[in-house]
């Protein structure tokens, strides 16, 4: 499922600065009064934003989007039947807490929403890196994990089988918009910071005594 | 030297595999001396490319009995251009993978080959496509090569419809060592059914359908293997890989960041996790220990238990990234699904200690690095990306592999110690990436299949 639709009012990629602008002038112009006005009052910021980014918005990979080390990763699935049940029953068995993905390492958040009516899941998650030349990994690492999460999605192949990956990717979307505080900080990065800002207080400490 | 000649008796296992029907490379360990030559061939009609197949084919040795296997060997492998060139059915040309069916050069940004590894760069006629039929030969004489080769080259030499493009002959290194002075080819993948158990420091032995089609492999089930069976069982891919090894470069960056002889030796092995002589710095910490070096069953017989922070093995050297045995990493990873099959083979000039000109740099001499794996292309790609040219996975952050990475301006590796690591600034691209193919290893049934697959 590919839910992205370019408009043909969608600026070309390759597209300058000015054009783009031009371009968002010209789909504000049947905007409400109070869209338009704020448009032009940030627009020259907004202008020197898009000129110098900190970081440029890349592919994940396959699909997604990454910014410096972080990718985003947005699916929505139709559930099975009774999975919705099945899942929410396995979420609340851990209160709804997913502290144990802490041992996959490179996942910075992770949600499950279920949407309209539970006929269809929301799963989000902001990552290091891309996720699928970790698959192989997942599929003989923490295999019935996966499986019971994913068992409860419409035509889950199972983690172990060759089309696990075609199976996750086409039902992911590309975000449009992605934001990270931090684009450079790796989950291990920022775990071996927070290692050496420990040290270093103690070494500070001990010269302040 | 044939294994069991220099191992000793070996601890045996059953054979569950199709020994007989699998090509001699994917099991025979590289001799020791080593001696060879890789052919690199361009099929003009499919018809001609067929009948050297049909030709070739009784020359080309397979598996059985390879641990006491001691004559020269010649070994065939087809890129998917030349699986076209050959004439093979379309679905049988689309079952194959997709980085397989585009190759090496094409996958440049999955693989990180960027900058100086660019294809752009490479030497003709990598990645151009019209590499078609690889063809190696392997010895542990000078002679037995000789013979062999002249084999392989009555089939194709004046035979009309098929063209050398290139042949490169290697080993016959003084010490078999690598390009940078290097014992090298050490640790391999234990396989399970191939009929000799793990040797010591192995560990488990690893599903065969890892490194060989048609049989299951970690996961449990088979890999996705190309169409039909007979084409596809008991075939594999086999990646390669030359590298230019800017030796120079090398030497000059020992020399700045170690004042004497002794210390640049370990900061030598500290790159690598083993000293040149091959002794690992787990069972040979302070000084070098050759005959520990030269010793098969003790020169890999270690864990990382006793060595969690890299003190000795550092987490950033090239042996400790390409297979983190017991290491604890920052991502969840399996080491047995990213193993490979190396036959690494050296060409060129021997190591020299002394070139430090960047003239000696472009002295031919490197390595023909080839790789054997059921799914050859995806274990590169998840290499390249994350073992290679990332440091993440071992808390390193952007740090690279200081052998076969691709260095960017500044770039550093830590070395442990107690109290303080020590990071040096400014290591650079030693082995610079010149040409690379991936080719289909069929198994000796499924080279009679392609030799015929014009008649049906």
């Amino acid at each position: 499922m590919t839910t992205q639709t370019e408009t043909p009012t969608t600026p070309a990629p390759g597209s300058t600065a000015e054009e783009k602008i031009q371009q968002l002038r010209d789909l504000f112009a049947d905007a409400p009064e109070i869209g338009k006005r704020a448009l032009e009052n940030v627009l020259g910021e907004l202008t020197s934003q898009v000129a110098e980014p900190r970081y440029r918005v890349e592919s994940a990979g396959r699909v997604g989007v990454r910014l410096g080390n972080v990718s985003e990763l947005t699916m929505i699935f139709p559930f099975a039947p009774g999975g919705a049940k099945r899942l929410r029953a396995f979420l609340q068995l851990l209160n709804g807490n997913l502290d144990g993905a802490n041992k996959v390492g490179s996942l910075h958040d992770m949600r499950f929403v279920f949407l309209d009516n539970d006929t269809k899941l929301l799963f989000c998650t902001a990552f290091d890196g891309e996720w699928d030349p970790y698959i192989d990994d997942f599929a003989t690492k923490i295999p019935d994990y996966l499986d019971i999460l994913d068992c409860a999605l419409e035509g889950w192949p199972g983690i172990r089988s060759p089309e696990a990956k075609d199976y996750l990717a086409s039902h992911q979307i590309n975000a449009e918009g992605w934001y990270v505080a931090h684009p450079d900080l790796t989950v291990a990065e920022i775990t071996r910071l927070k290692r050496v800002g420990a040290a270093a207080d103690e070494f500070l400490d001990k010269v302040s005594e | 030297m044939q294994l069991v000649d220099r191992l000793g008796e070996l601890p045996r296992s059953p054979v569950t595999i199709e020994l007989d029907d699998i090509q001699a490379t994917v099991l025979r360990y590289r001799p020791e001396p080593y001696y060879g030559t890789h052919v690199m061939l361009h099929v003009d009609d499919a018809r001609a490319g067929r009948e050297f197949v049909r030709r070739l084919t009784p020359h080309v040795d397979s598996a059985a009995g390879w641990w006491g296997a001691g004559q020269a060997w010649t070994s065939i492998a087809i890129s998917y251009s030349g699986l076209v060139a050959l004439g093979l059915p379309q679905d049988s040309l689309d079952s194959f993978p997709e980085a397989f069916r585009v190759g090496m050069a094409e996958r440049a940004d999955r693989l990180r080959d960027h900058g100086l590894n660019d294809p752009r760069n490479w030497e003709h006629p990598f990645g151009t496509g019209q590499i078609h039929i690889g063809v190696s030969v392997f010895s542990d004489s000078e002679d037995t090569w000789r013979d062999a080769l002249q084999t392989a080259r009555q089939q194709y030499e004046g035979f009309a419809g098929v063209t050398v493009l290139m042949t490169q002959d290697f080993g016959a290194q003084p010490g078999d060592l690598n390009p940078l002075g290097y014992k090298d080819s050490i640790g391999q993948p234990a396989i399970e059914g191939c009929g000799v158990d793990s040797l010591p420091g192995q560990g488990r032995p690893i599903k065969a359908g890892e490194f060989i089609l048609g049989y299951p492999g970690e996961a449990g089930v088979p890999l996705p293997m190309p169409r039909p069976d007979a084409l596809g069982r008991n075939g594999t891919y086999a990646g390669l890989r030359k590298y230019q090894s800017r030796v120079a470069t090398f030497n000059r960056f020992l020399r700045e960041h170690a004042e004497t002889e002794p210390e640049r030796e370990l900061l030598a092995a500290k790159l690598v996790g083993r000293w040149r002589s091959g002794a690992p710095l787990t069972l040979a910490p302070v000084d070098d220990d050759p005959a520990l070096g030269a010793d098969p069953h003790r020169n890999n017989d270690f864990t990382y238990a006793a060595d969690p922070h890299g003190r000795q093995v550092p987490l950033g050297s090239h042996m400790r990234r390409m297979n983190p045995r017991d290491t604890t990493m920052a991502q969840l990873a399996d080491v047995n699904v990213h193993r490979i099959i190396r036959r690494s083979t050296t060409y060129g000039a021997p190591y020299d200690p002394a070139a430090t000109s960047e003239r000696d740099d472009e002295v031919a001499r490197g390595l023909y690095f080839i790789f054997l794996s059921a799914k050859a292309m995806a274990t590169l790609e998840f290499l390249q990306q994350e073992w290679v040219n990332n440091g993440n996975f071992m808390n390193l952050g952007d740090e690279r592999d200081p052998n076969i990475g691709l260095q960017e301006e500044g770039a550093t590796f830590t070395i442990p110690r107690k109290p303080v690591r020590r990071r040096i600034h400014g290591i650079e691209t030693f082995n610079v990436l010149r040409g690379g193919e991936y080719f289909f290893m069929p198994s000796l049934s499924a080279l009679r299949w392609i030799a015929n697959s014009g008649e049906r």
